[in-house]
């Protein structure tokens, strides 16, 4: 017969040892790869632009990136304000035009999107010499046009002195281009228009006067090349975009960039935005417009690995696949993945920790809805919504209100909160904040009762004391769900939730002091200890 | 200091918290299995406590009348005529919300024992409340009026503030710990140590008082009324065990926190507690799992 106690330790051993087993299998006979676990790079960037109105008519216009087989373009979103915004596409650019008629006084726009941009490399054949004829839509990029004049006579000057003898093949061509440049033209921090002419002239240029020599020099020996406009992807705030260029070489567009010394490379922090010598902001004049760059970087799960599996009944993919076809997105699934890990942390600093927090879901559940606000503004969302709910809560006493229709009203005064707040957060440009209608309404509106509780029977210190509390819990419990390894391995491995089972089971016979009880009774355990 | 020397201490800490009942073994090995959910109502509601104890004989302050619903407030002024003193309380209340006590009377009118003057009108207003809910969060209540416990001299001149009462812990039917909680004038005349009462640790043997604590910090005099908190013996110490030992006995719930008021004539079960807090080690400066264990040998001895 099984005792309680049996079957409880064959449970645990059963909850850790099975999704164990089940992972060993797929590493070692499934040939799942841990490589393809391990999160790739990715970029968020907004690109904030403002203008002052004085009346007239206000347009203004930039390039968006796009998905091509280097870099990968996702979660795009715009907050235009009064503006009308239009997005045309070309067959190599993208452009965004934003419109309003009399502006009057401050207006700002916003273009957001993520991008993951891989490295690449391109080796030029040793023997491969420059054709004479190329197709015509390649043919373009070998005219002169303004800023590459090649007849100037400077051109062919230069050409004199990187190319002593004629008909060099393509890579020792190139390689003499890109030295001279990278060796004989000073960097020059520079943010206005230089010509390829004055470049030269000078022996010194910034990104957009070395990228027009460079394809002055390569059009010259019939080289088709053309420039290519973006941003250098780097934490922080700029103002700074980058231009380099791309060769046609054996049906590749090839890139080099003589500022940064890339020969026929690109960074994965590289993005392109436009193809071509143009300018990235164009905009009505008088209208003191300003541009900034943001971006934050993060680590996003690949998708590889979801392919590795096949056909295999064990591969979760088929099943994500299943969710996607009914409208649940793999990143809402992640978020729901993580939960269970949110609620452990949760446990954890209530049984272990000792600390009193709101409920034993909600700080999981904020965390989890702080992933699109991020976990300031998710933390100041969190105590705007308990603290206003709390004092509508304070004015319904009055009435004297039966239980359930006064929780009716709190739930409703949450979603009137929440919706308010994003109305408003749109409105003053505070994007993260606008981001608050995932919260769990109906558990805020519980919280913002207990609060009063709280804050009826043990005063309001006691209350505040416990929003802290809670406020610590949801930003450890934000750190483990925001981690990018955790949501691999629980996207890869599901079955890890049985392990998360496992250690409740365990935490749920803990019977040890809580970290807070050794301070509570500190003076007690001091006179035992003396006795 | 280094790394041995942090293990050795460590280590005291932990020799010296064994004897400490934690809030997890608490819940785990004493509530949840000698507190069945089903018998919870027993000690949550007020009224059904007194009607299970005063079956069985248990001493309880006196229920002049109970209401239930709003239209029994009808009859208000004729059930209260023949009452100076009584106390009105909600069955399902907590921390002591909702309690008035009403302590003379001048015509039509009922002066509470703090000044407040309630006619006719605020006293079926503050009964309504009760019945609505209004201090048990949530449900709809029952209201108590009860007899005014006329304290022990001894007690009310410890505090004047409000109704000292006695906290006992009985486990397995057997008091394990004890502790007097004093009101203070900043708790406001109400007896819960996170209020700001004072505790007072009492030898369970001797039913003196042997330590006291005040927020969590021990002292020595109450900080209004200067009287010593130590060295003295609570009135009708005897009395208090053995009603406590018969209010558990005869309830289905064998890990308690049992209330109870020193009156002149004896003590009172006021109410009883199936969460009672873990504090009380605190007020005796004593570990209780030790004192836990001894009730669990002796109730299993005697179960044989």
């Amino acid at each position: 017969m099984l005792s309680k106690k049996h079957l409880y330790l064959i449970l645990v051993t059963l909850f850790i040892t099975a999704p164990l087993g089940l992972i060993a299998y797929k590493l070692l006979v499934l040939d799942y790869r841990m490589t393809d676990i391990i999160p790739a790079t990715s970029y968020h960037i907004d690109i904030v632009m403002s203008v002052d109105g004085h009346g007239d008519d206000i347009e203004m216009s930039t390039y968006l990136p796009k998905s091509d087989a280097r870099q990968h373009i996702t979660e795009e979103e715009q907050s235009s304000g009064n503006f009308s915004i239009d997005i045309h596409s070309s067959t190599l650019n993208r452009v965004v035009s934003w419109r309003q008629e009399s502006v009057k006084g401050r207006g700002s726009v916003r273009y957001s999107f993520s991008a993951q941009a891989q490295h690449v490399r391109y080796l030029i054949p040793e023997g491969l010499n420059i054709p004479a004829n190329y197709p015509e839509s390649v043919a373009l990029y070998l005219r002169s046009e303004e800023g590459v004049p090649l007849e100037n006579p400077l051109i062919d000057e230069a050409i004199g002195k990187i190319f002593p003898q004629k008909e060099l093949p393509i890579l020792e061509s190139l390689t003499r281009i890109h030295r001279y440049l990278q060796d004989h033209l000073k960097n020059k921090n520079f943010s206005g228009y230089t010509d390829a002419i004055t470049a030269y002239k000078l022996g010194e240029a910034s990104c957009n006067g070395k990228g027009r020599l460079f394809v002055a020099l390569a059009r010259k020996i019939n080289l088709p090349s053309r420039l290519v406009g973006g941003l250098i992807m780097q934490s922080g705030n700029k103002r700074v975009s980058h231009q380099w260029v791309e060769v046609y070489v054996n049906g590749y567009w090839v890139p080099f960039d003589t500022i940064n010394d890339h020969f026929a490379e690109l960074p994965a922090n590289f993005l392109t935005l436009y193809y071509g010598d143009e300018v990235l902001f164009r905009h009505s004049p008088n209208i003191n417009f300003q541009y900034f760059f943001q971006t934050s970087k993060r680590l996003v799960s690949k998708g590889s690995l979801q392919e590795r599996l096949g056909d295999s009944p064990l591969n979760i993919a088929n099943l994500y696949l299943m969710f996607e076809q009914i409208g649940i997105p793999q990143n809402l699934l992640k978020i729901i993945l993580m939960i269970p890990l949110g609620a452990l942390v949760t446990v954890f600093f209530r049984n272990v920790i000792g600390l009193e927090t709101f409920g034993t879901f909600l700080p999981a559940l904020i965390a989890a809805a702080a992933r699109d606000t991020g976990l300031l503004w998710g933390s100041i969302g969190f105590v705007l919504v308990i603290v206003l709910t709390a004092l509508i809560r304070r004015l319904l006493d009055w009435m004297q209100l039966l239980h359930s229709p006064k929780m009716a009203i709190l739930l409703t005064a949450v979603v009137i909160i929440i919706l308010g707040t994003t109305v408003l957060s749109v409105k003053f440009g505070l994007g993260e904040l606008a981001h608050m209608s995932l919260f769990p309404i109906a558990i805020l509106a519980i919280t913002a009762e207990r609060f009063t509780i709280y804050e009826a029977e043990q005063g309001l210190y006691k209350a505040a004391r416990v929003t802290i509390a809670t406020l610590v819990v949801i930003a450890a419990a934000y750190a483990v769900m925001d981690s990018q390894f955790l949501q691999s391995m629980i996207m890869a491995f599901p079955e890890l939730l049985l392990v998360l089972i496992a250690l409740n089971m365990w935490l749920g016979k803990w019977i040890g002091m809580r970290v807070t009880e050794f301070i509570r009774f500190r003076q007690l355990i001091r006179s035992e200890v003396a006795k | 200091m280094s790394w041995s020397n942090w293990l050795e201490e460590w280590r005291k800490v932990r020799q010296g918290s064994r004897s400490v009942l934690s809030m997890n073994q608490r819940n785990l090995h004493f509530i949840y299995p000698n507190n069945a959910r089903e018998h919870f109502p027993i000690a949550d509601n007020k009224l059904l406590t007194k009607k299970v104890l005063s079956k069985h004989g248990v001493p309880v302050p006196k229920t002049y009348v109970a209401y239930s619903s709003f239209y029994e407030l009808r009859n208000l002024v004729d059930d209260l005529v023949s009452y100076e003193e009584f106390v009105v309380k909600p069955a399902q209340g907590s921390g002591g919300g909702g309690i008035l006590v009403i302590g003379s009377r001048e015509g039509d009118v009922w002066v509470s024992i703090s000044g407040q003057r309630y006619t006719e009108a605020d006293m079926r207003k503050h009964l309504a409340d009760i019945i609505f809910g209004v201090y048990s969060f949530g449900l709809t209540d029952e209201v108590i009026i009860e007899e005014r416990v006329e304290q022990h001299d001894e007690l009310t001149q410890l505090s004047p503030f409000g109704l000292t009462d006695v906290r006992v812990i009985s486990y397995l039917d057997e008091p394990v710990l004890a502790m007097l909680r004093v009101p203070t004038r900043d708790s406001d005349g109400k007896a819960n140590l996170h209020q700001g009462a004072l505790g007072v640790g009492i030898d369970i043997q001797t039913g003196q008082a042997i330590h006291a604590i005040h927020e969590g910090e021990p002292l020595t005099q109450h900080p209004d009324t200067s009287v010593e908190l130590q060295g003295w013996e609570l009135p009708y110490w005897e009395e208090i065990l053995r009603v406590s030992r018969q209010a558990a006995t005869n309830v289905p719930l064998k890990y308690l926190g049992v209330d109870l008021a020193v009156s002149t004539d004896g003590p009172l079960i006021l109410e009883i507690n199936v969460r009672p807090g873990i504090e009380i080690q605190n007020a005796n400066m004593l570990g209780m799992r030790p004192l836990l264990e001894l009730a669990r040998a002796r109730g299993e001895g005697s179960s044989i």
